[in-house]
């Protein structure tokens, strides 16, 4: 018969042999199986003096702990290669394209709207809006532009048999904030606005922001500092801006904003005209005229007001050259926004 | 307004160079468009000129700028440089005594007419170079001597002149408003029916002239005219503004009468008319006949130190206000901390203290004005009605696979009567095109378009939407209602290797529009009912509802405008409305989920078996879904197959196998019993 020690040794290296889970335990029922070698080994106890039994039984034990965990770890060692080679079969081209719906776009205009609401938002500015299909009233000589007024061949504008006419500007939204809610209001309105051009640089149809503040106390050193931070914020530049007086009826001293050619940084190109810089907007304080029409006493009350359009923002913040294309709706635009 | 810039330095020569005065002059509000040099103009003169045209973009308040002598009194005052021509009223003393009576009938809108008689002109003789360069350089046309100096005095001096063949006047002039129905052909040829207000320059028998606008053929000067009459008027700007307007006519002179012509200058340009007419053609001067009915009347405007840092929120020391007001040439007055301000008479645009503030502002600079951070007390934008953000709306559309579009909203009659017949839509008096002539009553024509022009450049998988305002008219009112509409066509997935391709239909659009109304969170209930539409397949439309009250319409566009196209429209108002919604606890008991077919006949809609059963299922039933409909091979005609899942859970215990098999039982009769179902085995 065998040593405990020699059946050790046939057992380890048998264990590691064993190439699979099945030859693997057909190596257990030979050493531990009910007629295992070392099974019967134990069976061999009795044959010994009693007082050598504990100390023998002990390393028989001892020998079938070993045994049982050498069983073990090879098992363990069998299943993890099993699945490694099964895995190694189930190789994907991880480069072909994901299942996909297909996504849509949101229009490049629609994306400026969202980030001037964000802005302004921030600033405490509620939002309004008003018919397009407007009052002579509301469009123009509530905000200082009588009949006959020059500054109405500024705006060639759409009308209805009726007399309505199609909003020229936004500021009709002005006037209908103002004529509902008292001061101190901070309001702006965004949408369509409809002039009679149409060539490279106008379509008839286009998209203004209109921003008003009254307060006790606001200042064209104000209307500055929010145009700064608006601008700087909007084009996520620290580009130069500056103010050049300019006219507008409903605003009295007025101005219009430039900016530092986004293009050029000033320089001078194609798109700034060589001067180096761009036209944004117009603003001004708000003309007692246009305070005192709503009822609100321009003496203690002062307001300030810009107005600028949403489709020139978005054209400058995103390189479109051609206005037009704004409106043409071709999916090849549409899908890089 | 252009002019040579060295004629500009003839009147004012600061030293500048032509950038610095070009970005002088458009700092302060008189923006040059465009420096062009006088080698690049088109035109006879010599090319070897160093000279330049500056062309300056003029506020419609700053009539006063529309003369080299405007312009160079802003640049003056802008550069402190002095004015090297001020007055040049130089009276040319009469050598004959031919003039003709002047009678002003209409004085409120001619408050100072000036005209003298100017006999045995040389009306052919050449226009000197220097002129006829300056005219050429401020785009003006070379005519006639005579012409060529009214025009050239109304450049130097910003008053419109007008000459009269003096042998075309009977007996004497009158200014008097037209009579309806008189006639007079203007000298671009055209033929005008006056109104009954027009202002007109009139002999004893005949208009000879719309005042301030355009003068007549027959009483104009040709290289045949011997003598003339000479006009130098002030005409109140709204007048010329309304005939300039009503005859659709636009000239130089109109355009500075409407803005404000200087109404102190008209003796002195008469003079400096005469004097290059007798200069250049010749002839003998008669005597001026002067009608000043209303003189100028300065304005007064007292302004407070107190509100130029209230306006601008800056100080600006006294000293500085009124070394601004001598570089203006306004007079003033202080009195303790108010100054009295004399407006001077070129300056139509300044009325109020603001006005003045703008003036200070200008001079001092608006970029010396410094950038204040905003105070003041803040409100939440609590939203009203109409006002929510579309933003989110929008986006879930784009992760549906939507582009959003933006049309116009005026479209061609033709096709909105083609998708909204039932409306008579709001037309434009001027539109801009024939196929921009009407405002749109839904949102259908601009996606069409987009479609249609998509689909000529090879798209093939197009999914559009488009919100924004429908001009309807509703009981003989305008309502203008913002509304969302969308279609879809071709594949429904792009073209992809790992799922078969399959084209659109009405459930791809129904399951969209599902989506987004639960996102929405539209309170109450959403359905959709079969009903028809003109623009629509007659079997595959749907209202949209929420409760009783029709929010939209959806189906599949009607095969004869364009095929294979399913298309819907909702109002956004009443989804604005919604609630916010309450939780519901969640049972923490098992689901228990139950599936049956049913044979069915095919006319019962889906929902009539949804609503039957959960009608009958009660609180326990959680949801129930439709997970195969079947018609063909095995199946009766006129019958349709439709499996069910039922999802069943308690709230507060355990369901046991045998209520739920009871209650199963008692849907199922309902179905047969209701709707005539059979349980398919």
């Amino acid at each position: 018969m065998q040593t405990l020690e020699e059946i050790l040794q046939h057992a380890e290296s048998a264990i590691q042999s064993a190439t699979d889970l099945k030859s693997l335990d057909q190596f257990r029922v030979h050493y531990l199986g009910k007629k295992g070698q070392l099974t019967e080994y134990l069976k061999t106890l009795g044959q010994l003096p009693p007082e050598q039994r504990p100390q023998a039984g002990q390393k028989i034990n001892a020998a079938k702990e070993a045994v049982q965990a050498l069983i073990e770890n090879r098992s363990a060692e069998l299943q993890k290669n099993q699945i490694e080679k099964q895995l190694a079969a189930e190789m994907i081209d991880v480069s072909l394209p994901g299942r996909s719906q297909g996504r849509g776009s949101i229009h490049p205009v629609s994306k400026t709207f969202d980030d001037l609401r964000k802005i302004f938002s921030q600033m405490g500015f509620v939002f309004m809006e008003g018919p397009e299909i407007e009052e002579d009233y509301y469009n123009f000589t509530a905000l200082n532009v009588p009949p006959l007024h020059p500054a109405r061949a500024m705006q060639d504008t759409f009308y209805f048999a009726n007399g309505l006419v199609l909003r020229s500007q936004m500021s009709p939204v002005q006037i209908h904030a103002m004529k509902k809610m008292q001061p101190p209001l901070r309001m702006v309105a965004m949408g369509r606005v409809y002039r009679r051009d149409f060539d490279l640089t106008h379509t008839p149809m286009f998209h203004q922001i209109e921003c008003l503040m009254v307060d006790e106390q606001v200042t064209f050193a104000d209307l500055k500092g929010l145009l700064h931070q608006f601008l700087h914020e909007f084009f996520s530049s620290n580009a130069p801006i500056r103010f050049r007086p300019s006219y507008f009826p409903f605003t009295e001293p007025s101005a219009e904003v430039d900016i530092g050619c986004l293009n050029c940084g000033g320089k001078g190109c194609r798109i700034c005209k060589n001067s180096g810089w761009l036209e944004v907007l117009g603003c001004g304080m708000v003309h007692p005229n246009v305070l005192n029409e709503v009822g609100i006493d321009s003496e203690a009350y002062r307001g300030f007001a810009f107005g600028a359009g949403i489709d020139r923002l978005t054209m400058l913040k995103y390189g479109i050259s051609d206005l037009r294309s704004l409106f043409e709706n071709d999916l090849r635009m549409l899908k890089q926004f | 307004m252009k002019c040579s810039e060295s004629w500009l330095r003839e009147w004012v020569n600061p030293a500048l160079s032509r950038d610095e005065l070009c970005k002088t002059l458009t700092m302060a509000g008189l923006e040059v468009e465009e420096l062009v040099p006088v080698k690049d103009i088109e035109g006879e003169e010599n090319s070897a000129s160093n000279d330049y045209v500056i062309d300056i973009s003029i506020t419609p308040n700053r009539g006063d700028c529309l003369s080299v002598r405007g312009i160079a009194r802003e640049v003056s005052a802008l550069t402190q440089s002095p004015l090297l021509k001020k007055n040049t009223l130089a009276e040319v003393k009469a050598t004959s005594k031919s003039s003709v009576d002047v009678n002003i009938e209409a004085r409120d809108d001619c408050p100072v007419y000036v005209g003298r008689v100017i006999q045995n002109v040389k009306a052919d003789a050449p226009t000197p170079g220097w002129l006829r360069e300056k005219l050429r350089l401020s785009g003006i046309r070379s005519i006639n001597p005579i012409v060529d100096v009214s025009n050239f005095v109304m450049l130097e001096l910003g008053q419109p002149m007008h000459a009269f063949d003096l042998a075309s006047i009977a007996e004497k002039i009158h200014v008097r408003h037209s009579k309806k129905g008189e006639q007079i052909r203007l000298l671009d040829s055209t033929e005008k029916i006056l109104d009954a207000e027009t202002l007109v320059i009139a002999d004893a028998k005949k208009p000879l002239a719309i005042a301030g606008v355009m003068g007549g053929m027959d009483s104009g000067v040709t290289s045949l005219t011997k003598n003339i009459f000479l006009e130098s008027a002030f005409f109140t700007p709204k007048v010329i503004a309304r005939q300039r307007q009503y005859y659709a006519i636009s000239t130089d002179s109109a355009y500075r009468f409407e803005r404000g012509v200087d109404p102190s200058i008209q003796r002195e340009a008469l003079e400096r008319a005469t004097q290059l007419i007798l200069e250049i053609a010749g002839g003998e001067a008669g005597p001026v006949t002067e009608n000043i009915h209303q003189p100028f009347h300065s304005r007064e405007i007292t302004l407070t130190h107190e509100k130029i840092e209230k306006v601008l929120g800056i100080s600006i020391q006294d000293h500085e206000v009124e070394n601004i007001f001598r570089a203006l040439l306004f007079q003033f007055e202080r009195d303790k901390n108010d100054w009295m301000v004399t407006v001077p008479s070129w300056r139509f645009d300044i009325s109020i203290p603001e006005d003045l503030i703008e003036e200070i502002a200008r001079i001092h600079g608006y970029d010396n004005i410094p950038i204040h951070g905003l105070s003041g007390k803040l409100q939440t934008d609590y939203a009203r009605d109409s006002e929510k953000d579309p933003g989110p709306l929008k986006q879930l559309l784009a992760d549906l696979g939507y582009h959003e579009i933006i049309s116009y909203s005026f479209v061609d009659h033709h096709l909105q009567g083609l998708l909204d017949p039932a409306q008579a839509p709001y037309e434009l008096v001027n539109p801009i095109t024939a196929d921009m002539a009407v405002m749109r009553s839904n949102l259908w024509v601009g996606l069409l378009n987009a479609l249609l022009y998509n689909k000529s450049r090879q798209q093939q998988r197009i999914r559009l939407f488009e919100t924004g305002t429908c001009f309807i008219r509703q009981d003989g009112q305008l309502r203008q209602e913002p509304r969302l509409a969308g279609l879809i066509t071709g594949f429904a997935l792009p073209e992809q290797w790992g799922t078969p391709a399959r084209q659109v239909d009405f459930y791809d659009l129904k399951g969209d529009i599902e989506n987004m109304l639960h996102f929405l969170c539209a309170s109450g209930k959403i359905s959709f009912r079969a009903e028809k539409h003109p623009a629509l397949h007659p079997q595959q439309t749907a209202g949209i509802y929420q409760d009783e009250v029709k929010i939209g319409v959806m189906g599949t566009l009607h095969p004869s405008i364009v095929p294979e196209v399913f298309i819907f429209e909702i109002a956004l108002l009443p989804l604005k409305t919604a609630k916010t919604h309450r939780f519901e606890d969640i049972s923490k008991f098992p689901e228990i989920r139950r599936d049956m077919a049913l044979l069915i006949n095919e006319a019962i809609p889906a929902r009539e078996i949804q609503d039957t059963i959960k009608t009958i299922a009660g609180d326990w039933l959680k949801d129930v879904f439709i997970f195969d409909v079947y018609q063909g091979k095995g199946i009766s005609p006129g019958l349709k197959s439709i499996a069910i899942g039922l999802v069943l859970q308690h709230p507060a215990r355990t369901l046991v196998d045998d209520e739920v098999t009871a209650l199963m039982e008692q849907v199922i009769t309902a179905l047969k019993g209701q709707l005539g179902a059979e349980l398919r085995r």
